[in-house]
């Protein structure tokens, strides 16, 4: 019974004018936004190549490693520019020191600012966005419609169960949804390998969780319009509804959500600890300059100066540091912490939303959860251990002031200073998270979305044992 | 009550929450063959008869029974022997005749039926052949009125229950209904009908029951009512002249 009931719902739907306009629509926003995306792919991958080797050309004219200014790229995945998250949103460069803190900047948005304000036509907010619309526009009726044609009393005439017919209903919307998406998804993919895009077999994992995620998510908005559609007589009330519920879940909690973690959990702002940084800076400038002076006065200015004043220096870098690092890791920590806990309110709250919930999950497989940021920092301040100690090798001041004693007169072609050699520099190598990993952050809110799934078709389930059929 | 009675009612009685009682110990039986007609203005309860025995509304006392089946305790295994039409026939739009056809065949247990079949049974009914393939959208009445009767027919049920199936018809249509029913009376098809057209009723029932204000004031056979005005009959019986 419930297979004749299923194939009739995903005929009904299937035959209907929404289908063609559902699909119509579908079909070119998901094939779009794989367009998109492998263009900014490949884009951000032109970008991405120059930089590194305008970087390193620049280097490459210098005779001192100690001229040396290095910047690392992050690297493009394929799998953010179809699930962005935060991604263009993190800065992409980073100038890489010796020592001392490193920070992010030339954002994707900060560069296209007009981006920033629209945002990308990603897969992600196609399946955020456009398919939960579908779902309700699939399910708003799913009951009360099937009663206002007057149909319902007639398939109740038959020995149908109520959970048959509510099953057929929420599966045969699920299935006439499913190939709105599945048809140029495949088309995209058939892209994706046509345009060339080195994607793994990890990535293709992920993808596919994405897009079973996205079943998950609109599933759950279709049971909540099937639940609508069982508690309210009208049809037209229950679109009302159901559209309430979704301008709530995909542009309201978010959103509020936010706000109130903000004020729940208050987090100083990043240019109060900025501020606190500089203060801790000049002081220790000041307290430099008093000890560069005591030692001046002390000094003795003969051929051995150079090499105690560089020692000297040295020798208070370090300590400098040492307090600086201590001083700036506490608070880099503290404000971390503070922020990790309002992040912590926000997803709590936001996941009152089904749009949320699909969001957190799609960006964990992707990669391009709110963690990117924090990520990509931990893999270039290894990298900038690796870089430091190579630098230091090259004989590198680790700060401050440096006396190098110099025989003037003529130098003759052999003295000319030899050009440094950059392909010894170590390889900043970002590691690709590993679809485990991905989907170990993923599963909780995979969990959600299952329970938000059941918990909404069982009360679709109870308000229509209830429901007049007649 | 009979026992080869296909359809029955045994003190069927409906009081809905508001305490209006609809239906009043009302107690009838259908035999295979037979055509009963449920006789009755606005609210005297045919309807409510109709949708206990569809099991869309449980009865407050009583019981109605299809193929012997009480449908209260078991629907699912009552609703197998009996198909239903109501008086508007709404089907999918979006389906042809024929595949609305073909879905409520298999609701009702018809899953090895062929296009063939099909196309007899909307033949039967009198559809034109060229509206067989053609969606419901732009049919009028009359047409899926009668992909409703072929919906009832094809299911082959031992009982076929109508609800004023002929009201909004225009005569030959409503002719071509009558010559229908005929025919599954003549196939041993228990047959319930409400209506409010006595004179359609005296022509087609053998059995008709006069209801008002959810009592069935009185039941008259086919060959009772060969001499009588049925019309006034009727009258005299909802205005209390006849005792009930």
């Amino acid at each position: 019974m419930l297979r004749i009931l299923v194939e009739k719902e995903l005929r009904d739907i299937l035959y209907s004018t929404k289908f063609s306009i559902t699909f119509g629509a579908s079909a070119l926003l998901v094939m779009l936004s794989f367009y998109v995306g492998i263009r900014n792919y490949q884009e951000s991958m032109r970008e991405y190549e120059s930089a590194k080797s305008v970087n390193v050309s620049t280097m490459a004219t210098l005779t001192d490693w100690n001229g040396v200014q290095h910047k690392v790229f992050r690297e493009p995945e394929p799998l953010q520019v179809l699930v962005n998250g935060v991604a263009n949103d993190v800065g992409r460069t980073t100038d890489m020191r010796v020592r001392g803190e490193l920070s992010l900047f030339n954002s994707r948005y900060s560069v296209d600012p007009l981006f920033a304000v629209f945002r990308f036509l990603d897969l992600n907010f196609v399946i955020a966005i456009v398919f939960s619309l579908f779902a309700i526009l699939f399910g708003y009726d799913a009951i009360n419609g099937e009663k206002e044609s007057g149909t319902l009393k007639l398939v109740f005439s038959n020995a149908v169960s109520r959970a048959d017919f509510i099953l057929g209903k929420l599966f045969g919307s699920i299935l006439a949804l499913i190939v709105p998406l599945i048809v140029p998804f495949l088309v995209g993919c058939l892209m994706v390998i046509g345009f060339g895009v080195p994607i793994s077999a990890d990535e293709w994992i992920k993808l596919l969780l994405i897009i079973l995620s996205g079943f998950l998510y609109f599933g759950a908005f279709l049971a909540v319009s099937i639940f609508i559609s069982a508690v309210v007589s009208k049809s037209s009330v229950s679109f009302l509804f159901s559209l309430v519920v979704w301008i709530f879940s995909v542009l309201i909690i978010p959103k509020t959500s936010i706000l109130v973690a903000s004020q729940i959990a208050k987090v100083p702002n990043v240019d109060a600890v900025d501020a606190q940084k500089r203060k801790f800076l000049n002081q220790q400038l000041a307290g430099r300059q008093q000890k560069m002076q005591q030692f001046m006065q002390s000094a003795t200015f003969d051929e051995g100066f150079s090499n105690r004043f560089n020692a000297f220096n040295d020798s208070i870098s370090k300590i400098y540091e040492k307090e600086r690092e201590t001083f700036f890791q506490r608070l880099n920590e503290d404000w971390r912490n503070k922020k990790e806990w309002q992040e912590r309110w926000a997803f709590r709250l936001s996941r009152i939303s089904p749009t949320a919930i699909y969001q957190i999950a799609s960006s964990n497989l992707a990669g391009t959860d709110v963690a990117l940021k924090q990520r990509y920092l931990e893999a270039v301040n290894k990298y900038q251990e690796q870089f430091g100690e190579f630098m230091m090798k090259k004989g590198v001041s680790m700060g401050g002031m440096r006396v190098v004693i110099r025989s003037s007169g003529q130098q003759t072609q052999e003295e000319q200073p030899k050009p440094i050699n950059v392909s010894e520099l170590p390889q900043f190598v970002e590691t690709r998270e590993n679809v485990a990993a991905a989907f170990s952050r993923a599963v909780p809110d995979l969990g959600f979305l299952v329970v938000l799934n059941i918990v909404l078709f069982a009360a679709g389930f109870v308000a229509f044992l209830k429901f007049d059929v007649r | 009550m009979e026992q080869h009675a296909t359809i029955s009612a045994e003190g069927l009685t409906k009081i809905y929450e508001d305490g209006v009682c609809a239906l009043d110990h009302v107690s009838f039986a259908v035999k295979p063959g037979e055509i009963f007609c449920l006789l009755g203005g606005n609210g005297a309860g045919k309807t409510t008869a109709i949708n206990i025995f569809l099991g869309f509304i449980p009865p407050s006392q009583g019981v109605a029974k299809i193929h012997n089946v009480d449908i209260h305790r078991d629907p699912l295994e009552a609703k197998k022997y009996v198909s239903y039409l109501s008086d508007v026939v709404m089907l999918y739009p979006n389906f042809t005749a024929r595949q609305n056809l073909d879905f409520f065949a298999r609701l009702g247990g018809k899953h090895a039926l062929t296009r063939d079949d099909y196309y007899t049974a909307l033949r039967r009914v009198g559809l034109q052949e060229k509206a067989f393939e053609q969606k419901l959208k732009g049919f009028s009445k009359g047409m899926r009125q009668k992909v409703g009767l072929a919906i009832a027919i094809i299911k082959e049920s031992p009982a076929i229950i109508l609800d004023e199936p002929t009201s909004g018809l225009d005569p030959k249509a409503a002719n071509e209904f009558q010559t229908t029913l005929l025919g599954l009376r003549a196939q041993g098809k228990a047959i319930l009908m409400s209506t409010h057209d006595i004179f359609r009723a005296k022509e087609i029932a053998d059995t008709v029951g006069i209801m008002n204000e959810g009592k069935m004031l009185a039941i008259k056979s086919r060959k009772e009512l060969e001499h009588e005005d049925l019309e006034q009959l009727y009258l005299n019986y909802i205005h209390g002249k006849v005792a009930a």
